[in-house]
Formats: structure tokens, sequence, C-alpha cells
């Protein structure tokens, strides 16, 4: 179960960067309720699911899904840079930030 | 630097702060602190997110919280000092500086007319 509502966690976290996205194209109130929305269940989700997994590696799941997922939704569906460096540069800073949060 | 880099930047740093905040936080003024950090920290990051691309803001973000809040736990809260943890955030600052380099801003796309 807490693994199910870490990886949700994970989920709406992306969800709530695509809204972060979605507000540049359209600014309105709906995207910024569904914003607050989306990090705040992210984080409820995430605070139940550290009761139960250890809290680096809890995290470091977290960040991960978050920071590939909002890249990955960012360049199919908003149209950023497929860069490979910049690629490369996300991966750099994602598995730095893991691996901080592992040892940490 | 433009001024949304900056953004991101004091919103990273700010970051840290809160992070230490929701572990170390005692009272209702530490607490008050914690949750206004919060919530400029996030404005700030979302308001750049809108000129420069949200993948990229947000990876810094989360990045240089964590350094951030890795390197406060050694100096101030007696976690145990290793070189790998220098290491990985020598790692990530590379990263960062990387992204800085090669990120365009994206404005001129949505003036061109995703808007609806």
């Amino acid at each position: 179960m807490a693994w199910f509502t870490l990886i949700l966690a994970g989920i709406l976290e992306i969800f709530g960067v695509a809204m972060i996205n979605q507000l540049s194209v359209k600014r309105n109130w709906q995207t910024v309720i569904l914003l607050i929305l989306g990090f705040g269940s992210s984080l409820a989700f995430l605070s139940y699911s550290l009761q139960f997994i250890p809290m680096g590696t809890g995290y470091a799941i977290w960040t991960g899904i978050g920071v590939v997922g909002s890249a990955l939704i960012g360049m199919i569906v908003f149209g950023e840079s497929k860069d490979w460096k910049r690629i490369v540069f996300i991966i750099l800073v994602l598995c730095s930030a893991i691996g901080l949060k592992l040892i940490s | 630097m433009n001024i949304n880099w900056i953004k991101v930047f004091v919103a990273a740093f700010l970051e840290i702060f809160w992070v230490i905040g929701l572990t170390h936080s005692h009272d209702l003024w530490t607490w008050t602190g914690t949750v206004i950090l919060i919530i400029v920290s996030n404005y700030l990051m979302i308001s750049a997110a809108q000129v420069l691309p949200a993948g990229t803001v947000y990876a810094i973000f989360v990045g240089i919280g964590t350094g951030g809040t890795v390197v406060a736990e050694i100096l101030f809260f007696g976690e145990p000092f290793r070189w790998g943890k220098i290491f990985l955030i020598a790692v990530l600052l590379s990263g960062v500086i990387g992204l800085k380099l090669v990120t365009e801003n994206k404005s001129d796309k949505v003036k061109k007319g995703v808007e609806s």
C-alpha cells in the first residue's frame, strides 16, 4: 500500500509540473487550483508513504518519478527542447540528487 | 543573468530552509516561517517556469534543494561528512551549470501561438 501511494504521489507531482506548463500556455484560475491540488495531494501521499518506507529511499523515488516524468511530459506535450545536452544535464542533476538522498 | 534564472536560484536557496524547517520546526513561529518560505519559494519557481522550460526549472529546483540541504545538515546539524556527498554535489552543480548554458527562453514560442 505504501509503495502504491508513493508512486501515486510521484504521478501527482508530474501532474503538478504539467499544470505549471499549462499555466504558461493558458493563464486561468482553474489551472492554478489544479496545480495546488496536484502538489498538495502529492505531498500528502508522500508523507503517508514515508511512515512505512525509509525516508531516503522514499524521497529518492518520489524525486526520480517527478523529474523524469515532468521532463518527458514537457518534451512530448509542451514542446520543450529535446537537445541531447539538456537531457544529459537533467540526468546528471537527477542521478546526483537521488544518490544524495540515498546516502544521507 | 536574467531575472528568471535569479528566481530559480533564489527559489532553490529558500527551499533549503523550508526543508530544514519541515524537520526542525518546533513551535508556532518556526512553523509559520516554514509555511511562508514554502509559499514564496514555490511561487518564484512557478513564476520562472512561465518563461524557462518547466522540466529544467523543476530539475534544478529539486537538485539544488537536495544538495543544499545535505550541506546544511553537515554544517549545522551534525550529519557525518563524506567525500561521496561532496562528489555528488559537484556532479549536481555541473549538471545545473550545464542546464543554465543550454537553456533558451520559451517565451518566443508562447507568443507565436499555442495560446487558445
